[in-house]
């Protein structure tokens, strides 16, 4: 097996090496990869979509069905793993544990680990908050701010114990939260279909600056909190009992 | 910087990639394949990521005070796309790989290939 392993990472590597040394240099302006529709969207991003930070623009306006398509896999790998038998499935608050009492509570933690996170939380929630709210003037934007406010869920669960960072999420909100995304995508992409005859499509006259705004404020908030909430979810579900 | 006249960037990208190749292929252990993958992964977005940049370029973000050149925002974009996939995909492989275990008490395929 290793013998097999090796030589196929060798003919790999040898093919990659070969491929890589045709590329032209990498951060020369003139190659292929700048010249082309890259090169348009810098040029005409601001104009065409009304978003000063092309990467945004990028992902919501000119790649916009490839970023709603993304966040329906995001939530269909969320719906495959809480449909695995072995999944820990969120409970309601107050209903008697299933087996065994919550896991995370049992295992010891450290001190040192609990005090950093209770330190770092609530600035690491304002980055959060901060890469959503400032995303379209620096980098940042919803899925930043998702992978964030993620982390810090999981970070808490793992210090606090699973049920008390459940918490963070009520119940009865929770199935549309971690929809937030796609169905944020699907209300935005109805209503520019409704508004300029384009699934997807953003009004592009001046008059509509802050309709167009708030569509892509709408897109931005379901991406974090869903994503966030997804990612969360994705962690405790992975809890399984041995 | 180059190596035999190719850029290190480049090199880096393939070394990483094949590192996550062996580890594919060669470990018997589902979670350090796993692992694998994910090396692979991230090799391509580092890729994907060099070849957008340019030299001295400024984030594409157009603010006052922003001068060309910039960055080229595309393979940005694409690799949020992907990190998102391999975010969904490893959570997916590791829920699989925790019914695997549950039900059969191994994640090392040899073992799982000789069980009747």
């Amino acid at each position: 097996m290793r013998a097999f392993a090796l030589a196929l990472v060798l003919v790999v590597a040898l093919t990659l090496v070969v491929g890589v040394a045709a590329l032209p240099p990498h951060g020369d302006p003139s190659g292929p990869v700048h010249t082309h529709v890259g090169a348009h969207y810098i040029e005409h991003g601001v104009r065409d979509t009304g978003l000063r930070n092309l990467v945004t623009a990028v992902l919501l306006n000119y790649r916009g069905f490839d970023t709603f398509l993304e966040v329906i896999v995001l939530f269909t790998a969320l719906v495959a793993v809480l449909a695995l038998p072995s999944a820990t499935r969120p409970r309601r608050p107050g209903a008697p544990a299933d087996d065994g009492g919550d896991r995370a509570d049992a295992v010891p933690v450290s001190p040192v680990v609990f005090f950093v996170v209770r330190l770092l939380a609530p600035f690491i929630a304002v980055f959060a908050l901060a890469s959503l709210y400032r995303g379209h003037v620096t980098p940042g934007g919803g899925f930043q701010s998702a992978a964030i406010a993620g982390a810090l869920m999981i970070a808490l669960g793992l210090v606090f114990g699973r049920e008390r960072a459940a918490r963070l999420v009520p119940y009865g909100a929770r199935a549309w939260l971690q929809a937030l995304g796609p169905l944020g995508f699907a209300l935005v992409a109805f209503l520019g279909w409704r508004l300029t005859g384009v699934f997807l499509g953003f009004p592009a006259d001046e008059a509509a600056y802050a309709l167009r705004e708030a569509m892509v404020v709408s897109l931005e908030v379901g991406i974090a909190v869903g994503g966030a909430v997804v990612l969360a979810q994705l962690f405790m579900a992975l809890d399984v009992r041995a | 910087m180059t190596l035999f006249g190719i850029d290190l960037d480049y090199v880096a990208c393939v070394v990483l990639f094949c590192v996550g190749l062996y580890m594919l292929v060669a470990k018997s252990n589902l979670i350090k394949k796993l692992l694998g993958l994910n090396v692979m992964e991230t090799s391509v977005f580092a890729f994907l990521v060099t070849a957008g940049m340019v030299e001295d370029g400024q984030e594409p973000i157009m603010v006052a005070g922003s001068a060309p050149p910039f960055t080229n925002p595309i393979p940005h974009a694409m690799v949020l796309t992907g990190i998102v996939v391999a975010v969904s995909v490893t959570a997916v492989a590791l829920a699989l790989i925790a019914q695997i275990h549950a039900h059969y008490g191994t994640i090392e395929v040899d073992e799982l290939k000789e069980l009747p």
